[in-house]
């Protein structure tokens, strides 16, 4: 979305773009693994209608296995060859939202595995499901990083709504713009902590071929969401240069917070706190820039004026 | 919801073979009526001619495989268990797996997952005593499969005893078991197994829903089924340089190297009677399996069916 609109470069993307943002709020939670498939379309169509359906369908996966199989048997979660329109998406929706919670179990293994497909396998097998059902999600750990990024983000989302909603009340001050944003990376940033380690091998496997239009996509939603909270409402192109500056000091932070061993990652939070202040800065510096031009400019042209009348150019008696 | 094929075909004379496989026009036929390769036969009399088929292969069928595939057949039994990606500790039921192909190759997987596994764990803890080491070694942790075992199940007690021997000659003695058993009828327990294959034997089985329906009363929920199939090919040009090579090049090797003309001949013949990629994903559905899915190897000529017991 954003990375379109900044391919037409057109006034048209900031304009429209806070409507499709209020369309697209309700399906932020969802994993993005649902995204890379074909059934996407289908499964968040009918996803709104069928929440109530979710629940009893999930206690099926919970509750254990013998015996229960053949009683699974008539709630019409097969005969996907027959019911074509309502019955296959609700078992896209019950796959999809089993995968969800298996790799939401996964990450507790994460730390120890990595980010693999057997870190997979032990959050199957603690939901009771056999370690083969790892074979589900691509072997290289994609799906589970790109789970776990989206739940990041859909946490610091509920985060900045929590907040921006305690200073609708009044039980908050509005915070100024460069303490927002820096506080919200930080918030974001320390979601990181506890996988701090394997997350070098998190960012590797993000920049593959295939994983990069997920990536990039969460990427600039967290972005655009972050800037939302902060109350910008620019349309012009002051829209792009702000997603792109703060993009800048999100990847340079977590960089920084990769190879930081200072208690506490102080040195991190001490660097994100210079870039936001530079970005502050940047701000005040073009028009400054601009004004420094004006200036250089008119001296230039007195300059040319004055040596015309040296030369006797400007005969004006 | 059953899809038992019952077709009726143009019983052909098995030594008379033009060149150009025709296809059988699927239909109902009165009475249990089943294809074996171009014939027409009774159920019961397919699963004794199959039974003979394999009975005399069997000796040879390795050579078989490797002169009919040009040695091809080991780099798609590779991608199969490549695909299963089995961690250690996992439970494999190879179903006609006779020879055991897929039963090696899925012992020295997991085995080298697990030298990995117990590299890592090392360096973890390079600060142990010796005492400690030791006792891990009685612990039995650091065993070198992981407690994986593989279950090889085959109606054909030539093939299965041409396996037991391969086996001794390698050098396989831990995580493997030899059982009797018919895949329409598995003589296991339901939830047992984490992953089912059945490499290039579905087509032998002579119900093949009731093989499916198997498959999924022995997996535990989670399960994966795998399946390695002859399929069909869909390029034309591929498919009419690989009818030739069955029907003229096949059945001759046959002859010239295992001494059996007739074997290779249904061999070839029940490609063709196979359902093609779709049909058998839509049979793998209605036997209950999710998320089925196929992949093509070499443009059709092998397909490999997957679907989870979720």
């Amino acid at each position: 979305m954003w990375c379109l609109s900044g391919l037409f470069g057109s006034r048209v993307g900031p304009a429209w773009y806070p409507l499709l943002r209020v369309v697209s709020k309700g399906s932020q939670h969802y994993p993005p693994v649902r995204a890379l498939q074909a059934s996407a379309v289908l499964g968040r169509a009918s996803n709104e209608h069928k929440e109530p359906l979710a629940s009893p369908s999930q206690q099926h996966f919970d509750s254990p296995p013998a015996g229960h199989q053949p009683e699974q048997k008539p709630q019409g979660l097969h005969h996907s060859y027959t019911g074509q329109g309502g019955q296959q998406s609700e078992d896209y929706e019950s796959e999809e939202q089993l995968q969800h919670r298996i790799l939401t179990a996964a990450l507790e293994f994460v730390p120890e595995h990595g980010w693999t497909a057997e870190a997979i396998a032990e959050g199957a097998k603690t939901l009771g499901l056999s370690v083969a059902a790892a074979g589900m999600f691509h072997s290289d750990g994609s799906e589970l990083i790109l789970h776990f990024v989206s739940e990041c983000n859909s946490k610091l989302s509920e985060l900045l709504q929590k907040e921006q909603k305690l200073v609708q009340l009044g039980e908050a001050e509005k915070k100024p713009i460069d303490e927002f944003l820096r506080d919200a990376v930080e918030a974001r940033l320390r979601m990181l902590i506890p996988y701090i380690e394997k997350w070098p091998q998190a960012l590797s496997i993000l920049l593959l071929p295939r994983n990069i239009p997920s990536s990039l996509n969460l990427l600039t939603s967290m972005i655009d969401d972050i800037w939302h909270y902060a109350g910008d409402q620019s349309t012009d192109f002051s829209w792009y240069t702000r997603r792109a500056v703060l993009t800048g000091i999100y990847n340079t932070t977590e960089l920084v917070m990769m190879q930081d061993s200072s208690p506490g990652f102080e040195d991190t939070w001490r660097f994100l706190e210079n870039r936001v202040a530079d970005a502050m800065a940047m701000s005040s510096t073009a028009s400054q820039v601009q004004s420094t031009g004006e200036a250089v400019v008119q001296g230039l042209m007195g300059a040319a004026v004055t040596i015309k009348n040296l030369a006797g150019l400007n005969q004006r008696r | 919801m059953a899809a038992a094929r019952l077709c009726r075909c143009r019983c052909r004379a098995l030594l008379s073979r033009p060149a150009g496989a025709v296809r059988a026009r699927r239909g109902l036929a009165a009475g249990p009526e089943m294809h074996f390769g171009f014939q027409t036969v009774t159920e019961e009399e397919r699963r004794e001619k199959i039974y003979q088929v394999f009975e005399n292969v069997a000796k040879k069928y390795d050579v078989m495989n490797d002169s009919m595939t040009l040695g091809i057949h080991r780099v798609w039994k590779d991608i199969l268990v490549h695909k299963m990606n089995p961690c250690p500790g996992t439970l494999l039921l190879d179903v006609a797996g006779g020879t055991g192909d897929i039963a090696f190759r899925f012992i020295n997987y997991v085995r080298s997952v697990r030298q990995r596994q117990l590299q890592r764990k090392l360096k973890h803890h390079q600060n142990l005593s010796w005492q400690q080491i030791f006792e891990s070694y009685q612990k039995d942790e650091f065993n070198s499969l992981g407690d994986s075992q593989v279950v090889v199940c085959d109606i054909n007690r030539e093939m299965l005893k041409v396996g037991k021997q391969k086996a001794e000659h390698l050098g396989y003695s831990e995580g493997l078991s030899w059982v009797l058993g018919n895949a329409e009828e598995l003589p296991f327990d339901d939830d047992k197994f984490d992953v089912y294959t059945i490499a290039f034997g579905i087509r032998n089985v002579t119900r093949i829903d009731l093989a499916l329906q198997e498959a999924y009363r022995v997996l535990k929920p989670g399960g994966r089924f795998l399946c390695l199939e002859f399929s069909h090919v869909s390029n034309p040009l591929l498919s009419r340089l690989y009818d030739l090579y069955s029907f003229q090049v096949i059945p001759v090797l046959g002859e010239v190297i295992a001494g059996d003309w007739r074997s290779y001949q249904y061999l070839v013949e029940s490609i063709r009677q196979f359902p093609p990629q779709e049909e058998l994903k839509a049979m793998i559905e209605d036997a209950g399996f999710f998320k089925v899915d196929y992949e093509n190897l070499n443009f059709g000529i092998v397909a490999i069916h997957s679907g989870f017991k979720l």
